[in-house]
């Protein structure tokens, strides 16, 4: 089975032994090739034919415009010869003049195979292409990234991770976005051509993420090549597969140990411990210096994990000594600085935080609470806690885009996170319940009354009533509940209550 | 047929004598200076039918570099130590001469000689070669042939050899030594070695060739190229002068034509080739003259420079040449270690 070959094609092979364009037309079709030692053998009729001279072409620049000349003149498309780099302006010239592509090759009978192997050998260069991808599967891998670089070398074309929607890892070059666009999820290969650029992808057939796919691409490979990359893509897919599910164990097991270990260092309250000090040390997490925590937590359920990878993937944008784990139902992180940062860097770093969380929130339904900048181990732990409470306000504070910050709560609102938890608010629900059967005007009252110290005329002022108005409504939420508002217990408790009822 | 030269035809002849040295020879001007006095003129040029075969002959030339003639100007009678050693070699007095070669400055030489001998109008090459071993005597072995030469500050040197390559390269040497440039006189020939070994007639082709140049100065390309016997090869602007590798006398110039065609002048002391689209279009012993474009000056292989604007035009090589596989054999592109270029027309 013989087959038209286009110079991209060989061009765009990895095996080509170094082909490059000296002069002459950038791509052209070529019935045939030609491997011979010198000029002299090659055959009289070359119409449409590459030539590849395996010995090197004359030095004198008329030598070489005279071999020009008698390739063109006997119809050859294309001349490949080693040394082609050196040829002068002149004979270039001449070259793009009488439209012969003039090629440079290292290694003429490596391109000699190359060619053999896109004309006729279609199932050795899948071979090879396949031996490559075992190749590189022998070598050791850190993670997917590396897995993709070695898959690319050794085969010698770009490699792409992609979901319908980005390119999400790639090595050995850059997935052209209208190829990526092209590409069709549904089969399990596919073979993709637009423009010049092409691509075969094969289904990631991966039991935690759904929808992925591997492409080999490059510039102008031929069909032959991109079947023959659709079987290597098959073969190196499962590595691919079971690499991602590898990452994602290894992910989450560290996570967990990250976040017992956090829960261990909170746990002890600033106690020294040395083993949960040796620990932290292991982790890169130094407690000396000064630390400025946040937490992320969820609005409504959410992945941890997920919202973990987001968070540490984009924390590097931040500051360089950031480290996050999981805790509870949310995040937990901090930044570590040596020195006490700048009222203006720490504006900086907060304003970084805040972009994380805008980030995540495209993708998360997240709030977030930023800690203050504590120094030392009970710092580290005070902060942490700080932001604990700043993200629980988060969770309602609309107003903020769900970010509050320590520094930027009133004592009130300190006051209220720490009512604003399960047996509080129940209880607070049911003691003022009885005022609440009517309408709201008992509460409201109540509440200003307490607000205003117990003053009757203030009170009244600040609703804009009479103040026997007032005075007749206290007498009744105390008939109602059964208080005495003289007992200044009761007061605390009954204020807290409104509080928390009525935010 | 005796010929009487005046004076008001020596330019033509300096003309002729620079197309003739095919960018190579040398630039005529210190000859033509030598020549100015107007009491040498006229001068009788003699062909080899006017005088007895038997009368011994001699060849002058300046050899080495001819920039060189330019800077340190020769002494008054450069030539008379060495036809005084020739004639002592020989035993007798060498009455006729002739030029050594027929293109460049060289072309010219004979005419010094005009006040003391005969001047015939004969010569070794017919256009300008830079070896000389590749003088016609040489080429064919005529036996006793002998040449003296400067070694520097009054020595002489006699060569005798029956190798011609050992002449050229001694007698190279004692230039060198003499200082890059000076005189060699070749002798023990005579007219009648003349009639059957060399080039005939290259004064008169010169003074033909250099009347008609200046007749023509204004005449479109086409028709200068055809009073002068010859064809335009080409037009166009230099763009390149690539060095050989091999040789560093040897260059390709590079000319963009003006059609597009790429033209290359591959030049030595001389212009030797001469190529279009990787086609060989002329070559030694064909002459290769090369003209400014705009002034129409002559130029030498040397003016070649980058940005020039040149005219290329092909005048047939002395037909001497070609006379047999030999002699061919000396002036080919390939004497001078050129491949694929021999057999341009």
């Amino acid at each position: 089975m013989k087959e038209q070959l286009w110079l991209s094609a060989l061009l765009a092979n990895p095996s080509n032994g170094g082909l490059r364009i000296v002069a002459g037309p950038e791509d052209t079709e070529l019935t045939d090739v030609v491997i011979e030692a010198t000029e002299s053998e090659l055959p009289a009729d070359g119409e449409g034919l590459l030539a590849v001279l395996t010995t090197p072409p004359p030095g004198t620049p008329w030598q070489q415009d005279a071999l020009i000349r008698r390739r063109a003149d006997r119809g050859f498309r294309a001349l490949a010869v080693q040394e082609a780099d050196g040829f002068g302006t002149g004979t270039r010239a001449l070259a793009a003049r009488l439209n012969l592509t003039l090629l440079n090759v290292d290694r003429p009978m490596m391109l000699a195979k190359a060619c053999w192997h896109l004309l006729e050998a279609h199932d050795a260069l899948t071979l090879s292409y396949v031996r490559k991808v075992a190749q590189s599967i022998e070598h050791h891998v850190e993670a997917l990234p590396d897995l993709l670089r070695h898959l690319s070398s050794s085969v010698g074309h770009g490699i792409a991770l992609i979901d319908s929607e980005t390119v999400l890892l790639e090595a050995g070059g850059h997935l052209d976005p209208s190829v990526h666009t092209a590409i069709d999820f549904a089969p399990w290969l596919d073979v993709t051509r637009v423009g010049g650029g092409t691509a075969a992808s094969v289904r990631v057939d991966s039991p935690s993420r759904e929808g992925l796919r591997i492409a080999f691409f490059g510039d102008g490979l031929s069909d032959p090549q991109l079947r023959a990359l659709a079987v290597a893509a098959e073969v190196a897919m499962p590595a691919v597969a079971a690499r991602i599910l590898i990452d994602e164990v290894a992910a989450l097991s560290d996570t967990s140990v990250s976040s017992g270990l956090l829960r261990d260092f909170l746990d002890l309250s600033g106690t020294p411990d040395r083993d949960v000090e040796r620990r932290m040390l292991e982790r890169g997490w130094s407690t000396t210096g000064y630390h400025l925590a946040f937490r992320i937590i969820g609005r409504t359920r959410l992945d941890t994990l997920q919202l973990l990878r987001f968070v540490t993937r984009n924390l590097g944008t931040v500051a360089f000594h950031a480290h996050a784990t999981t805790s509870g139902r949310g995040i937990s992180g901090w930044h570590t600085f040596t020195e006490m940062p700048t009222p203006q860097q720490i504006e900086t770093h907060i304003a970084a935080l805040r972009e994380l969380h805008v980030g995540a929130r495209r993708l998360f339904n997240v709030a977030t609470g930023v800690g203050s900048m504590e120094n030392g181990p009970n710092g580290l732990a005070a902060s942490l806690s700080e932001a604990a409470d700043a993200a629980r306000i988060a969770v309602n504070r609309s107003a903020t885009g769900w970010f509050v910050r320590v520094d930027g709560l009133g004592l009130e609102q300190l006051l209220l996170a720490w009512t604003r938890n399960d047996t509080f608010v129940p209880a607070a629900e049911s003691l003022l319940a009885p005022l609440r059967e009517s309408s709201d005007e008992l509460l409201s009252t109540l509440s200003a009354y307490l607000d205003n110290e117990s003053r009757i005329a203030a009170t009244a002022t600040a609703l804009g009533l009479h103040r026997n108005t007032v005075s007749t409504r206290i007498q009744r939420v105390q008939e109602l509940l059964g208080v005495d508002m003289a007992d200044p217990e009761a007061r605390l408790a009954l204020h807290l209550a409104c509080r928390a009822v009525q935010t | 047929m005796v010929r009487i030269l005046e004076h008001a035809k020596l330019s033509a002849i300096a003309r002729g004598f620079s197309l003739l040295g095919s960018g190579g020879g040398g630039t005529t001007t210190l000859l033509e200076l030598a020549l100015a006095d107007a009491s040498a003129w006229p001068i009788t040029l003699y062909d080899l039918a006017d005088l007895d075969p038997a009368l011994p002959c001699l060849g002058a030339a300046f050899v080495g570099s001819t920039m060189l003639l330019g800077e340190r100007l020769p002494g008054e009678a450069p030539f008379a130590p060495l036809i005084h050693a020739a004639e002592r070699w020989l035993g007798d007095r060498i009455p006729i001469v002739c030029s050594l070669e027929g293109g460049g400055l060289n072309g010219l030489t004979s005419l010094v000689f005009a006040s003391k001998h005969r001047v015939v109008d004969a010569d070794l090459t017919g256009r300008a070669v830079p070896d000389l071993d590749q003088m016609s005597l040489l080429v064919d072995r005529v036996p006793g042939v002998f040449a003296t030469c400067d070694t520097g500050v009054g020595g002489v040197l006699l060569v005798q050899t029956d190798r011609p390559i050992d002449l050229e390269r001694v007698i190279r040497s004692a230039v060198i030594q003499a200082g890059g440039a000076g005189g060699a006189v070749f002798a023990g020939f005579t007219v009648g070695d003349l009639a059957e070994h060399a080039i005939h007639g290259s004064i008169a082709r010169a003074l033909h060739l250099g009347t008609a140049f200046e007749a023509a100065a204004d005449a479109p390309l086409s028709e200068l190229a055809e009073v002068l016997g010859g064809r335009v090869l080409g037009q166009g602007r230099i763009m390149a002068i690539d060095l050989d590798a091999n040789d560093p006398h040897v260059s390709a110039v590079l000319v963009d034509g003006e059609a597009g065609e790429i033209h290359r002048i591959i030049t030595r002391s001389e212009s030797l080739a001469f190529i279009t689209d990787g086609l060989l279009q002329a070559s030694t012993p064909t002459i290769i003259v090369v003209l400014d474009a705009i002034s129409r000056d002559i130029l030498q292989v040397t003016d070649l420079t980058i940005a020039r604007n040149i005219t290329i035009i092909g005048l047939p090589g002395p037909d001497w040449w070609s006379g047999s596989a030999e002699r061919i054999r000396h002036v080919v592109p390939s004497a001078y270690g050129l491949a694929e270029l021999d057999g341009g027309v």
